[in-house]
This record gives C-alpha cells, sequence and structure tokens, in this order.
C-alpha cells in the first residue's frame, strides 16, 4: 500500500465516507452495486462514479472487480493458505476486520 | 463481438463506450474467450465451452439462489436452471464455485473428487468457471452485455499432468517455483510467486491465463509487492476496491 490512512471499516462497508481515500465512497458504493442484484441501482452508481472519475479510471474499477472475483473464487475453490509473507504482515488488519470469521481462513492454519 | 471460424475472437463489444478501455485490457480479454474455447488438458472446447456457460448461467440460477439464502447450501435439494450438456455433479461444482465460493469447503472438495471429478479436470474445471466469472464482472460493472462466448475449437486434451505438481498445503497439487522446470519453466515468470498463481498449476495453461488476464485487470504478479505501481487510479483506491469484492465474497484470502 501507498502508507497514506484508510479506514479499514470501508472495506466492510462501516466507514460511511471515503475512509481517507479519494472518492472511496464513490467507489465502495458501485462496488457494492455491481456485486448486489439491483440494476437501477447498478445504473445510478455507474453515473455518479462515472463524474467524478476519468474513463480510464472507471474502466480500472470494473477491471479490478472482473479480477478480485477471479482471485477469490479460485483461492475458495482451491483451498490455497495465505502466503506466509502476507500471513506475517496483515495479522492487525485480519483482526480489526474480523476475517477469522470467514470459512476459508481454515485453509490458512495459524503458525506453530 | 465477432467470430471467426474456429471460434477465434476478433472484435469485442463494448457497447461504443470503449474511451478508456485499455488495448492490453481488450486483448487479454480477446485471449481469454480464446482460451476458454479451445481444446484444454483436460476437457475439449465443447466441454469448456458448456463449463463457461454454466458459470454464466449459475447467476441466474432458481437452486443456487435459493442455496444461497439457505443456512447451509446442502440443505436444499433440486435441480440447476436450464438444459445441461455436462453431467449433473460438474453442473452442480460449476454452481457453487460461481455463486457460493465463501461456503466451499475440504469437505465439499473431497466430495466433488469423490463423485467421480479428477483433480486435474477440477483445476480446469475452477479455471474455466472463474475466469468467466470475472469477464461477466467486468461487463456487468462496465454496462454492456456478456461478452457472446466463443464456438468451440475441435481438438482433444492434451492430457499433460505436471511431474512437479505435488500436496503443497492446499486442496490441490500444486507446483512449487523451484519446481516449475521443462515444460513449465515459464508458468510462473520468475519473482514473486503468491499461492493465487500456484492454486491452478496442476494445469500450467490455466495458470498462464490467470496471469494475463490478472495482470491486465489489475496489475502484473511481479508487480505486486511493489506499492507505487498502480494504474489510473491510486494504489489506496485500487486496494479499497479490490479489499470490498473479497469482503462481500468473505474470502479470506
Amino acid at each position: 500500500m501507498s502508507g497514506e490512512a484508510v479506514d479499514l471499516r470501508a472495506v466492510m462497508g462501516e466507514a460511511g465516507d471515503d475512509a481517507g481515500v479519494e472518492h472511496g465512497g464513490r467507489l465502495i458504493a458501485f462496488t457494492d452495486a455491481v456485486m448486489g442484484s439491483d440494476d437501477e441501482r447498478l445504473a445510478r452508481e455507474r453515473r455518479t462514479l462515472r463524474a467524478v472519475v476519468s474513463a480510464e479510471a472507471f474502466v480500472d474499477t470494473c477491471a479490478l472487480i472482473a479480477a478480485f472475483n477471479v482471485v477469490d473464487r479460485v483461492a475458495d475453490a482451491t483451498g490455497i493458505p495465505l502466503d506466509p509473507m502476507l500471513y506475517a504482515g496483515s495479522g492487525d488488519v485480519r483482526e480489526e476486520l474480523g476475517l477469522a470469521r470467514f470459512r476459508s481462513s481454515a485453509n490458512t492454519p495459524a503458525p506453530n | 463481438m465477432g467470430l471467426t471460424e474456429g471460434g477465434g475472437t476478433d472484435v469485442l463489444d463494448y457497447g461504443g463506450a470503449e474511451t478508456g478501455v485499455r488495448q492490453d485490457l481488450i486483448d487479454a480479454q480477446r485471449a481469454l474467450l480464446d482460451h476458454i474455447g479451445s481444446p484444454g488438458t483436460w476437457w475439449t472446447g465443447e466441454e469448456r465451452v458448456a463449463i463457461a456457460s454454466e458459470s454464466r448461467q449459475a447467476a441466474r440460477c432458481a437452486l443456487c439462489r435459493e442455496r444461497k439464502g439457505s443456512l447451509s447450501p446442502g440443505a436444499v435439494a433440486g435441480r440447476h436452471d436450464g438444459p445441461h450438456t455436462l453431467p449433473e455433479n460438474v453442473v452442480d461444482t460449476v454452481h457453487r464455485i460461481r455463486t457460493d465460493p465463501a461456503r466451499l469447503s475440504k469437505t465439499w472438495f473431497d466430495g466433488v473428487i469423490a463423485g467421480g471429478v479428477d483433480v486435474a479436470r477440477y483445476v480446469e474445471l475452477v479455471g474455466v468457471s472463474t475466469l468467466t466469472a470475472g469477464l461477466d464482472y467486468f461487463a456487468r460493472a462496465f454496462g454492456i452485455a456478456p461478452f457472446p462466448l466463443p464456438a468451440p475449437r475441435p481438438g482433444a486434451p492434451s492430457r499433460h499432468r505436471p511431474a512437479g505438481a505435488k500436496p503443497e498445503g492446499a486442496w490441490v497439487p500444486m507446483i512449487a517455483p523451484e519446481h516449475a522446470v521443462g515444460p513449465e519453466a515459464d508458468v510462473y515468470n520468475g519473482g514473486f510467486v503468491p499461492n493465487i498463481m500456484r492454486a491452478l498449476s496442476l494445469v500450467p495453461d490455466e495458470v498462464r491465463a490467470l496471469r494475463q488476464t490478472s495482470g491486465a485487470h489489475y496489475v502484473p504478479v511481479e508487480q505486486i509487492p511493489d506499492p507505487t505501481v498502480h494504474r489510473a487510479l491510486t494504489r489506496p483506491q485500487m486496494e479499497l476496491v479490490a479489499a470490498r469484492v473479497s469482503a462481500i465474497n468473505e474470502c479470506f484470502y
């Protein structure tokens, strides 16, 4: 990451603002709409996001949502553990976000 | 999208909204569709397109929707929507991966394998169904119709099983970077090799496809650890979107 302070509650949909990231609120709202099933809400959030970010940034947002829907499914369907380097460096974040409640956390046994 | 004879994809239709769509992204999506329609390692081109079609259909499947809303997916019996050309156990596997990935478990996986799906065929199925999901999510986000699936290319699966794939702590055998030699020497491209890139390595062509598509849709794998690498979005914006997707998917990884 860049070292900027990001409000991690935004990741869980709890921040309600930009979370310390430029247009963070709009990005989260758009992502939520893509992941949901309300097409009218999605169209609204798409228009709102496109009004505040460049065309290229909008494409990047769409591409990221696509990429991580692949990554998450590959990870969960193959039972891979979190990489040791990432595990070692993400303890605080995992705890703050409560990620241990996700079923796929069982694929990453805590080190002895 | 135009299709050439044999299933090649010429032009992808971005609904007249091409502004801002990077050429490398267009190339990656075109290559991915070609990959889906080509004979694979364990499945024919026809079977791979059928897997992709099931992945797409699962997003609208009534049984999947009911299961997703239930306390336990196993508690809801029924038949998945649509005419199917694949065996029911394969259809069910694709639908589960597409619509309820957060509740996949080792017990579920063991059941799939015990039900007759060879683990290498499973890994290839994971690749095709998840990469299709990515294309579909891009289209939904961008506001265009899903790209038409390619016509399957004729040909027999290669049936290449990499000698270096071994149990590595995941449900499926994987190739450790130091064992990526011979025909697999190119599979990781050196540098940082996260487990997500190793996950599909029992079927190396699926790793190659995943690496290409991840590089175009996110950042190249070898650049992931570098916090200065970004696109039109800043890196914090990128990581916020990525983390939000994974939180909604309830993915620990």
